[in-house]
């Protein structure tokens, strides 16, 4: 490879990165996660620690992908991890019925003001069960 | 001296169908006299009719004026809201139970298709055994471990974004979902206060 070619692809390959990076940060923002996160625990003051760990993860995840490192740990670790990428997976899922303007809709359309609490729980039940089904069953006639 | 009273209106009312609303549902009214507020109090300003439907607007011109109707010596002074958006409530049609549980039911099958299409998706089975394969060193087919606490997380996370598990114990704050509610009721307020107030916009063709 000459100079020019290396020079090349690393700004292609620095191009890339940038556009997906702020691709990811404007998804978070626009999704409101993290303030969400900072009202529950009452912890404002420490956003930008949060905006840290968000890029750090985001550099950590992209290292596992790219570079398949092994680390011969004990294979209970993955049940926290699992948790917490539920639980932000999650979370986005319910940011997004919000961002689309799901629920006042519904209540209003069918009357159900009330109840939308529960609703609420039907959509949470589903996203359980239906993970659920997904990975101990469907899986194995899917793949 | 004239007498000064001050009126300032009601966001929104509620009232019966047929019913007549006077200045003492629409608002609060405030004067030195004590008899004449009880007086301004029972102004009819409207009889609510079948074809207004639920919404009617109540503005403030038409207080004033129908408070110098009663008295011209007064000196009306309006504050707050420059109309009232009043409601008429009709016999609620009961939601049925059984068209509950069916819309139950339909998010609860939705919101389970959605995750596992989801999944296929973004190709989380292929990511999670990488994952698996990352941290332990060995492959599996169905890395269970990972993925059954990651799908009580999904649940466990979208009821801490809608703070329903909190709401008493760690603050008092309105959840993203009244929030939501409020401000789509806002927008509708906004809404029928241009709309359905005859006085608030004037048409070319219009006498």
């Amino acid at each position: 490879m000459t100079t020019l070619e290396i020079l090349l692809v690393v700004f292609v390959g620095f191009a890339g990165g940038l556009a997906v990076g702020t691709g990811f940060v404007a998804f978070l923002v626009v999704l409101g996660v993290i303030p969400r996160l900072t009202q529950l625990t009452k912890t404002v003051k420490r956003i930008h620690a949060y905006e840290w760990s968000a890029i750090a993860g985001a550099i950590v995840g992209g290292w596992i992908s790219l570079r398949h490192p092994v680390w011969q740990l004990s294979k209970y670790w993955l049940a926290p991890i699992g948790l917490l990428h539920g639980i932000f997976i999650g979370m986005l899922a319910a940011a997004l019925t919000e961002v689309l303007n799901v629920w006042p809709i519904l209540a209003k359309r069918i009357g159900v003001d009330d109840k939308i609490v529960i609703l609420l729980m039907a959509l949470a039940f589903g996203k359980v069960a239906g993970s659920l089904f997904h990975w101990v069953y469907f899986v194995d006639y899917f793949h | 001296m004239a007498n000064t009273v001050f009126i300032k209106l009601r966001h929104r009312v509620q009232v019966k169908p047929e019913a007549l609303v006077t200045l003492g549902q629409v608002a609060q009214i405030a004067a030195t006299d004590g008899g004449l507020i009880r007086r301004l109090k029972a102004i009819p300003l409207y009889r609510v009719q079948p074809s207004d439907k639920n919404i009617v607007i109540i503005d403030m011109m038409q207080v004033v004026r129908a408070v110098l109707d009663v008295d011209d010596s007064l000196d009306v002074q309006m504050v707050g809201p420059s109309q009232t958006i009043v409601e008429v409530l009709y016999e609620k049609r009961r939601f049925s139970t059984v068209a509950f549980i069916l819309v139950w039911l339909l998010l609860f099958v939705g919101s389970a298709m959605a995750i596992m299409n989801f999944h296929e998706d973004v190709s989380m089975q292929k990511v999670h055994r990488y994952l698996y394969e990352v941290m332990t060193g060995q492959s599996v087919d169905k890395p269970l471990l990972l993925q059954i606490p990651y799908s009580f997380g999904l649940g466990i996370g979208m009821v801490l974004f809608f703070n329903h598990w909190f709401r008493k114990r760690i603050n008092e704050e309105p959840s993203p979902l009244e929030v939501e509610m409020f401000n789509y009721q806002q927008a509708i307020d906004q809404y029928v206060i241009l709309h359905e107030n005859k006085e608030s916009m004037r048409q070319l063709d219009d006498a």
